[in-house]
């Protein structure tokens, strides 16, 4: 076609073809009623990104003719194109301030991508001492300063399906293992997220990525303010209704937790992170004059303040203390909310049916799957629990 | 201060009683309660206001010609304070050699003049002197804001006893009026506001009383204005009812709600005598008969106001104001060599004054969008300026080309970190002339100066580095100094920025003292600065480091230590919980340091629990701010000292104000104290339900992205993704590809991309035997190179219809047809299979018969077959 398209003499007609060929097949789809084939194909592209091979849908169909949905999207979930296109596509957003899907494989998303093939307990995702490494001939080795080993194996095309191993980052890295936290303290989020700033940004997009809340979901205005550092301005420009009515509903919350993180920081210089224990990282004690009262990070322990008050409906679990030190038990704080668990399955909803819940139906569909994610933690199954709903009918 | 009268018995009385340096120093004093009883008696009712008497010139101040100074004392004092004060423009028209006593303004002997002068000063405690009180509190004050008459006796009286003095000041604790919370009454917002007993202030105080016998003085536009304003006449009122509404506020100090007879309207008239109007009209003035005229206007008018009521199962302390608490004299500052210097105390009018006490006074006249700010400041909007004249700027240029050297010295705060060539204080003739100026430029502050070394506007500027982000949106000292030797230095919130003046010194003989000091802009008003300008000084001096450093340790604005009663929770006598408070800004406080301290130094607390501790403010616990909820603690045991108390945080709060620092009643609550304890309830979090739909509202489709359109193309086509052409093709158009599967969002362009990269696969599919032989079979690479039409076959007829087979050869067109439906997964809906059939049945007869492409090939016939496949919606919706 290209030269028949180089011969069309205007760019509207070429386009118009393009075009025509399109919502003729779309127009088609768009009025059959689904089979047991359609359905399967349905889910195998909404998973894997592709269409399936022949013998694949023979075996898909078989099982929807069992009505045993669930079996064939998890059959769908064994085409590497699950994981290398699929979840990459998925978690990369996660790894960078500006969310762009548009981003070089690293190791947090390698190692999200690796639990999910493995069936990894995702609960630990903000805590564990874990990496997945690819190990495939002619990659640099995974290096705590560099993403090499991760680009490069984008670009040799190698099939992480396979190829992704599990480890660990204090084993790679060099970490303290109290100083692992999961895909917090992975090197692609440590780049993004304690990089420069006050380590603020490793706590709100942490709760953006992974309870689906931005700050300005969780302000309340309502909890103490003695835990919002001297950098915050408590008269903005001379207006302490700002700070009153817009900074301390977000500052009051995220400041105690964010001091998780106090011992944290990525050089952009050596291009690693540091973790230095029992020492507070300069950036929190930053612009200290801004009000001189404010409080001053002595360590790095966390606290919940949302526990209490507009935000406990992020559902905060009841065996945790709700406090301590370190970002690794910030993170099993965090990922043990009912608001995690709804995050996760909200998100793959949106990936496989394309649309936020809107029905009651879609809503009973995410408390069911939310209700046996929590059983396990098993995000694979929640791919193929979504898209046995989303599969049409 | 003409004919002042300070009987040796006043003074006493307003003489404090120092306990030690420290508020935690008081207790080492014990023997001075029975004088803070004294002074908290004294207290009550509102600040003091003095009469102004006639004005009458008795004595000049010619050249001095009498004994010289018995020592460097009295010298220090000759040239600090003496020289300023004997003039009869100020204390020397009264209080001369001969007129009133004390006579410290007196001309003929500098000496006698310095004894009858000591006992009007303290040496430990200069803001606390009877000089700085009377003047301060309306008596004579030779400009129309006692305040600053007060601030610039201050001035004189430091630079007299030595800037080291304060340095040993004593803090006098002062135990507080017992008040409950919620009993305290509160003003209403308006002065026409009525209470149950129908009385407004309008209507029962201002119109009967203040307006008749009041407004002689007592309101701006009288012959010899005294403040507060607090009587516009009638005729002024029915022009400007906003005079009310001030005259309301003005007068709210003066009358006490809570006990009427303790109205300083009231005590003025009935103990004072201060002019008392006659009853009936024709006889003497009857002092007894005007104060129970104003008792009883002020007792109806409170009488109808509610008390406001406070949740009584808290657990409360007493309840009290800001300025109940004793005042915290600020930090020593190095003000040696002072010029100008404003701090905004005034906070109505349109006239900043200079206290810096060196004549003439450069005071600003406020235009445009300035506002008076709470706290002391002017908040400077769009438009908004503060100017000196030119002619009293020129004590600048004067001064400072003498020295050669200078500093300007602000604590400003910026509105936001995005303005640029924002002014905070200027010393220019236009937006292009100037001496000197220290401004903002986003999160720089830079420095103007001109010398001999830069040109007439100061430039180049020095610039604070942009990556150190010095310029913030808070509250920040700023500092710009100038010497010969290192030129320009900046120094924020007490610390040099490190940036170094490359033009170096200079001389700045070339100053220009025809222009103008002007504050939050430039003279031509294009030079804008928003934001909060608290206090603004300048030196003829460059200040060194350590004294940038103690001037920005003495921060800026009025502290108060309040003490909030809670011994009857704690059964401890006489203990507090002593807070450091501040107006913070126009819209709230600031409270610092709580401690638990008792005046009792032989009161020891035993072990008694302490948490959730929270501040209100007017009967009310606003939520937002408390810093102090998460205490928890034990007041006792070796942390705590008769001597410091027991400090119970480290940070502050800043709590919203209600009603104004005059009048907002500030109180603590408690979770618990001791054996008392209520337990505060958080609010509930509310559960939203989402709302749903019946159907959904968006598509159930969904556009492949990016790499699903790649891998895609990949698994119906078999060539591999790592392709170099495919590759290079798709790293190139990877953006332009559908990022996410939202349907609404897909545009042309991104289809565009997508036939590209089709493009791509097929050209690699079709071009590579092996590649082409694994989809299509061995059927084409025979004829790869051979016309389409003579290999697939025309119909005549598929204009018109377009399943006819009439020379149509299906067996070849099937071997690419097949193919790609079935790699296309397309099988599993016949429909689509189908159409896809027909299309490319229609494609191969439509590609040879476009005018000169009868001789198209079976390699680009089937390279367009493929690619309307990969791009089609079939393979790229999901």
């Amino acid at each position: 076609m290209d030269t028949l398209i180089r011969n069309i003499p205007s760019r509207v007609s070429r386009a118009a073809l393009l075009g025509t060929v399109a919502t003729v097949l779309f127009s088609n789809i768009g009025t059959v009623s689904a089979g047991p084939a359609e359905i399967a194909a349905r889910m195998h592209n909404r998973i894997a990104g592709v269409p399936p091979s022949a013998t694949v849908l023979s075996q898909m169909v078989t099982m929807v003719q069992a009505n045993d949905l669930n079996g064939a999207a998890l059959l769908a979930t064994q085409n590497p194109n699950f994981y290398n296109v699929q979840l990459k596509t998925f978690v990369t957003p996660w790894t960078n301030r500006d969310q762009t899907v548009f981003a070089p494989l690293n190791d947090y998303t390698a190692t999200v991508i690796g639990m999910v093939r493995d069936d990894l307990d995702f609960s630990t995702a903000l805590s564990d001492d874990i990496l997945y490494t690819v190990n495939s001939s002619g990659l640099p080795a995974p290096s705590i300063s560099g993403n090499d080993h991760y680009a490069t194996a984008e670009t040799n095309g190698v099939d992480l399906s396979t190829t992704l191993k599990r480890t660990t980052q204090s084993a790679t890295y060099g970490l303290p293992v109290a100083a692992t936290a999961g895909l917090m303290t992975t090197r692609g989020g440590a780049s993004a997220f304690f990089v420069a700033g006050t380590n603020r940004a490793m706590f709100r997009f942490t709760m953006m990525n992974h309870l689906c809340h931005d700050m300005e979901a969780v302000q309340d205005t309502t909890r103490p303010s003695d835990r919002i550092r001297q950098d915050v301005a408590r008269s903005p420009g001379g207006d302490s209704r700002i700070f009153l009515n817009n900074c301390v509903g977000c500052h009051s919350g995220m400041d105690p937790m964010a001091q998780a993180f106090a011992y944290y920081n990525f050089d952009a210089t050596s291009g690693a992170l540091q973790y230095t224990a029992n020492m507070v990282q300069p950036k929190y004690l930053i612009n200290s004059d801004n009000f001189k009262q404010g409080f001053v990070t002595p360590n790095d322990a966390w606290e919940n303040r949302w526990r209490a008050g507009p935000n406990a409906v992020l559902g905060f679990s009841g065996s945790l203390p709700g406090s301590g030190n370190g970002a690794k038990s910030l993170g099993q704080e965090l990922a043990a909310s009912d608001a995690f668990a709804q995050c996760q399955v909200t998100k793959v909803f949106q990936a496989v049916c394309f649309r936020a819940p809107q029905t009651q139906n879609d809503l009973n569909a995410i408390a069911a799957t939310k209700a046996s994610f929590k059983s396990g933690y098993n995000l694979r199954k929640v791919f193929a629990a979504t898209a046995a709903y989303c599969s049409g009918s | 201060m003409r004919c002042a009268q300070l009987s040796p018995a006043s003074r006493k009385a307003a003489k404090p009683v120092r306990l030690g340096r420290t508020a935690a120093g008081w207790l080492r004093h014990a023997g001075a309660m029975v004088a803070l009883a004294v002074l908290a008696a004294c207290s009550a009712g509102g600040p003091s206001t003095s009469v102004n008497q006639p004005t009458s010139s008795t004595s000049t101040a010619n050249s001095y010609t009498g004994p010289a100074a018995a020592n460097a004392d009295v010298q220090a004092f000759k040239v600090n304070l003496w020289e300023n004060i004997r003039v009869s423009s100020k204390c020397g028209g009264c209080h001369h050699e001969g007129g009133q006593a004390p006579m410290f303004a007196r001309s003929d002997d500098v000496n006698l003049a310095y004894q009858a002068a000591g006992p009007l000063v303290s040496f430990t405690q200069p803001d606390q002197s009877e000089l700085v009180l009377k003047v301060s509190g309306g008596h004579n004050c030779w400009v129309s804001d006692p305040k600053a008459c007060g601030d610039t006796m201050l001035t004189w009286i430091k630079a007299w006893v030595g800037a080291g003095s304060s340095s040993t000041t004593g803090i006098q604790l002062q135990a507080p009026p017992s008040q409950s919370v919620g009993g305290g009454k509160q003003f209403p917002v308006n002065a026409t506001d009525t209470g149950t007993t129908g009385a407004s202030f309008a209507a029962t105080i201002w119109q009967p009383i203040l307006s008749q016998f009041c407004s002689n003085c007592h309101r701006a536009t009288a012959q010899t204005p005294q403040q507060p304003y607090f009587a516009p006449t009638q005729a002024e009122v029915a022009a400007n009812a906003n005079l009310l509404q001030d005259a309301f506020v003005a007068a709210q100090s003066k009358i006490d709600l809570n006990s009427p007879d303790q109205s300083r309207f009231v005590v003025r008239l009935r103990d004072e005598s201060h002019n008392c109007w006659v009853i009936p009209p024709g006889t003497v003035p009857d002092c007894a008969g005007s104060a129970a005229k104003m008792l009883a206007a002020i007792q109806a008018y409170a009488g109808g106001i509610a008390v406001t009521q406070v949740d009584q199962n808290l657990v409360l302390s007493k309840a009290l104001s800001l300025k109940q608490g004793t005042i915290a004299s600020g930090g020593n500052r190095f003000e040696g060599n002072l010029v100008a210097k404003y701090e905004f105390k005034t906070g109505t009018g349109t006239t900043a004054y200079d206290t810096s006490g060196v004549s003439p006074e450069a005071d600003l006249t406020l235009s445009g969008a300035v506002t008076w700010a709470g706290g002391w400041g002017i908040n400077v909007a769009a438009g908004g300026k503060a100017q000196a004249s030119t002619a009293a700027s020129s004590k600048i240029a004067d001064m400072i080309k003498s020295s050669g050297e200078f500093s300007i010295e602000a604590w400003a705060a910026p509105a936001n970190v995005a303005q640029n060539d924002a002014y905070i204080v200027s010393y220019s003739g236009s937006a292009t002339t100037r001496n000197a100026t220290l401004g903002q430029h986003s999160m720089q502050y830079e420095g103007y100066v001109r010398s001999d070394k830069t040109n007439t506007n100061g430039s180049p500027p020095l610039q604070t580095a942009a990556a150190n982000m010095n310029a913030q949106a808070a509250l920040q000292h700023i500092v710009l100094t100038f010497d010969p030797v290192n030129g320009r230095k900046l120094y924020v919130n007490g610390k040099f920025t490190g940036d170094v003046d490359k033009t170096t010194g200079g001389s700045l003989a070339n100053w220009d003292d025809t222009f103008a000091l002007v504050l939050g802009n430039e003279t031509t008003g294009n030079r804008q600065f928003l934001g909060l300008i608290k206090f603004v000084a300048i030196h003829s001096r460059a200040l060194t480091a350590d004294q940038v450093a103690q001037n920005f340790a003495a921060g800026v604005g009025e502290r108060y230590f309040v003490l909030f009663d809670v011994s009857g929770l704690s059964g401890v006598p006489q203990s507090y919980i002593m807070f450091t408070g501040s107006v913070y800004d126009s819209y709230a406080y600031l409270f610092t340091n709580p401690t638990f301290v008792s005046l009792d130094p032989n009161a020891v607390p035993a072990s008694i629990p302490i948490k959730g501790m929270r501040i209100g403010v007017n009967g009310v616990l606003s939520l937002p701010g408390q810093s102090y909820s998460t205490i928890n603690t034990t007041l006792g045991g070796s942390t705590y000292s008769a001597q410091n108390g027991q400090l119970l945080s480290s940070v502050g709060a800043v709590v919203a104000s209600d009603k104004g620092v005059d009048t907002d009643l500030f109180f603590l609550s408690f979770d618990q104290f001791g054996s008392k304890s209520h337990v505060f309830t958080d609010p509930s979090a509310v559960v939203v339900t989402p709302t749903t739909t019946t159907n959904p509202t968006s598509a159930d489709l969904g556009v492949k992205t990016f790499g699903e359109i790649n891998a895609t193309m990949s698994v119906i086509t078999g060539v591999s993704m790592t392709n170099a052409a495919v590759n290079t093709a798709y790293m190139s158009l990877q953006q332009s590809l559908p990022p996410a599967s939202d349907l609404s969002a897909f545009v042309a362009s991104q289809q565009t991309a997508i036939a590209q990269l089709a493009v791509a696969y097929c050209t690699a599919l079709v071009d590579t035997a092996a590649s082409r032989d694994a989809l299509f079979g061995t059927g084409l690479d025979a004829s790869i190179n051979a016309t389409a039409s003579s290999f697939f076959g025309v119909s005549p007829n598929y204009a018109t219809n377009r399943t006819d087979t009439t020379g149509v050869n299906t067996a070849h067109r099937g071997i690419v047809i097949t193919a790609l439906v079935n790699a296309a997964g397309s099988t599993a809906n016949p429909n689509t299979a189908a159409a896809i059939t027909t299309e490319l049945n229609g494609l191969m007869n439509d590609l040879p018969s476009i005018t000169g492409q009868g001789s198209i090939t079976v390699s680009a016939v089937t390279k367009a077959s493929c690619e309307a496949v990969l791009g089609s919606a079939a393979t790229t919706l999901k």
